[in-house]
């Protein structure tokens, strides 16, 4: 029994992680039709603006998570309006854009390091201590994890589902030209989902280099779990992407519990290869039926 | 008009061909000769990668990997096993082939974005598991070896075996050898690119739809591209293990992949040459860019960024672009393969 609560806690608190930056990553295929492989170092550079806010200028916690929210968001609007949108248009968008979201990751990989360093820092933006959940200790920090990812993606839920905000960028990713038709102001659309999960990586990255350490090279760990769930839910699907972080947190952490920590990953990457063999459009994403 | 573009670029492999070979009668230092072996070794890579995502317009990730699987396999056949080198090259590309009809299989039933996703996730789940690997499977000079190598990879193993023939001069003999495969890569892509598998790949390319109406089964021929560039890609690897005697897991980590990329990119994606061309260029800017300092990824990333918004079609594109104006003055209809450039 306790072995199970163990496995349920881990596996929640690897969900809550992966959701954020899972949720973040679907929100812009969805809209832009992209795939952003700097989103890992959206990821990196939330985590060090914290480290910077809390450590090095001494704000209080949630000021720096906040500063982490920002930081992200300014990189995720920078990245569109330095590139995206000069491409948005072209022939070949969808791997063109992946080749160059690849090489802004490297660039601003090296630029974490030469400005830090590469010394694993732990992240002071973190709270101490255990509670007991049936004789379990669980890490508190596990539960704020768990508590600021479901608050997040509640209220990026609320603003997707209850705003007008949130209904041009549902329009915008249905149809872009019917949206644009109706007065929806795609490029403004862009930029506000660009900030959106930018500001969502960020406090991913926070939340992930307070159970490990930061390091210019954090982000491609996550990353690849996070573009793993986004294919198995169906690209662009944010609701269905933060169901298969859960669900793939918990199946990674008894993976790593029965078979061994090596494994977790390699295990779930099959299955998710067999899902797919089974529906090649991810769980929950629709068949297109394209006409010529 | 097919036989007619086949018989052009073979004659210019040919001429590749024959220059590359006269290089090592004017040229002796060891150098030089191994920076044009490492020259062969990468425009192999980017431009089996170009065949694949170019023209087949399947955007893997995994490319590296076959690498790996070629060097790997030499290290593994000659260190563990004990086969000659000789043996252990075809033996290792063919390894890599098949792996790729296995990788193949699963990820191409998807398209795009999908399968660049899949293949990479793929090919870091085997570096992962590579590099976290500590169970030793031999001791080889009281020394832990781990089944795939582990973190360190395998080094010191046989090499084409050149030193006690030809001595001082050893390097020249690698060069021919990784010379011949480099030709016969070369002849193999150009025999494919341009004869009717290539424009089954490009129509499939362009547009799925009126090739499946046409006959063209879209997943049939992305496997063929998948696993030929996996078997020529996998042969770079291979003389790549024989001439460093090294095979480990930074072959394929994400800033090798980057630099080739951008090889890729930077030459010309779906051209014929462009790859080569963007092969030499990188490894001389890169060199430049050690020299100025710690500047290797700020210049590949920055490479990689400005071309695609830029220059999308590479250098191959540029100088097709530049022709079509020269050419336009002349009364020229501007050539109606304008997707298809050539360098």
């Amino acid at each position: 029994m306790d072995i199970v609560i163990q496995i349920v806690v881990t596996g929640t608190t690897l969900g809550a992680m992966y959701a954020l930056a899972a949720v973040g990553l679907s929100l812009i295929f969805g809209t832009l039709g992209m795939f952003n492989m700097a989103h890992g170092l959206f990821m990196t550079i939330g985590a060090y603006a914290a480290y910077a806010a809390a450590g090095q200028l001494g704000l209080p916690l949630v000021a720096a998570v906040v500063a982490a929210m920002a930081a992200g968001a300014a990189m995720g609007v920078a990245t569109h309006l330095a590139m995206v949108r000069f491409m948005l248009r072209s022939k070949a968008f969808e791997t063109n854009v992946i080749v160059a979201t690849a090489g802004l990751a490297i660039l601003l990989q090296d630029f974490v390091l030469k400005l830090f360093g590469g010394y694993p820092y732990p992240q002071p933006v973190r709270v101490e201590g255990v509670v007991r959940l049936f004789d379990v200790a669980v890490a508190r920090q596990s539960l704020v994890i768990v508590a600021v990812a479901l608050v997040l993606i509640g209220a990026v839920a609320w603003l997707l589902l209850k705003t007008r905000f949130g209904m041009a960028i549902r329009a915008t990713a249905i149809n872009r030209e019917a949206a644009q038709l109706m007065g929806v102001r795609t490029n403004s659309v862009y930029l506000q989902v660009m900030a959106l999960a930018g500001a969502l990586a960020g406090v991913a990255g926070v939340m992930i280099s307070s159970l490990s350490t930061l390091s210019p090279s954090m982000g491609g760990d996550p990353l690849l779990k996070a573009f793993v769930i986004c294919v198995v839910a169906g690209l662009g699907n944010a609701w269905g992407a933060g169901v298969a972080a859960f669900a793939l947190g918990l199946l990674e952490a008894a993976i790593q519990y029965y078979v061994g920590v090596r494994f977790g990953f390699p295990v779930m990457l099959l299955l998710v290869i067999a899902i797919l063999i089974w529906r090649p459009q991810g769980l929950f994403g629709t068949e297109k039926v394209v006409r010529l | 008009m097919l036989a007619g573009e086949l018989n052009k670029h073979l004659a210019i492999a040919l001429v590749i061909a024959v220059g590359f070979a006269a290089v090592p009668l004017f040229v002796g230092e060891r150098y030089l000769l191994g920076e044009v072996i490492v020259f062969f070794i990468w425009a192999m890579v980017a431009m089996n990668w170009n065949l694949l995502m170019g023209h087949a317009g399947v955007f893997s990730l995994a490319q590296l990997l076959f690498f790996a699987c070629g060097a790997y396999g030499v290290a593994m056949g000659t260190q563990l096993a004990g086969l000659s080198i000789w043996l252990a090259i075809p033996l290792a590309a063919f390894a890599a082939m098949v792996l790729a009809l296995l990788i193949g299989l699963a990820c191409l039933r998807l398209t795009g974005a999908y399968v660049a996703l899949l293949t990479f996730a793929i090919a870091e789940m085997v570096r992962i598991l590579i590099v976290t690997d500590t169970h030793c499977f031999a001791l080889i000079q009281n020394n832990c070896q781990q089944l795939f190598g582990g973190s360190t990879g395998f080094s010191r193993f046989s090499d084409f075996g050149f030193r006690p023939i030809l001595r001082g001069d050893w390097i020249v003999g690698h060069y021919y050898v990784v010379w011949a495969v480099f030709v016969l890569s070369l002849v193999a892509l150009v025999v494919i690119i341009h004869g009717r598998l290539g424009l089954a790949f490009r129509a499939i390319r362009d547009n799925v739809g009126y090739a499946s109406s046409r006959g063209i089964d879209r997943q049939r021929y992305q496997l063929i591209a998948f696993a030929s560039s996996a078997l020529l890609t996998g042969l770079a690897g291979a003389v790549y293990a024989g001439h460093f005697r090294f095979a480990g897991p930074s072959l394929f980590e994400f800033s090798t992949l980057m630099f080739v990329l951008a090889m890729v990119i930077v030459g010309g994606l779906g051209s014929t040459w462009g790859p080569l061309v963007g092969a030499g260029v990188m490894m001389i800017v890169v060199e430049f860019a050690k020299e100025l300092g710690d500047a290797r990824s700020i210049v590949l990333g920055l490479s990689i960024v400005l071309f695609v918004v830029f220059l999308p079609k590479g250098i191959a594109g540029g100088v097709g672009g530049l022709r079509a104006i020269i050419s336009r003055p002349a009364g020229q209809n501007r050539s109606t393969t304008a997707t298809d450039t050539h360098q």
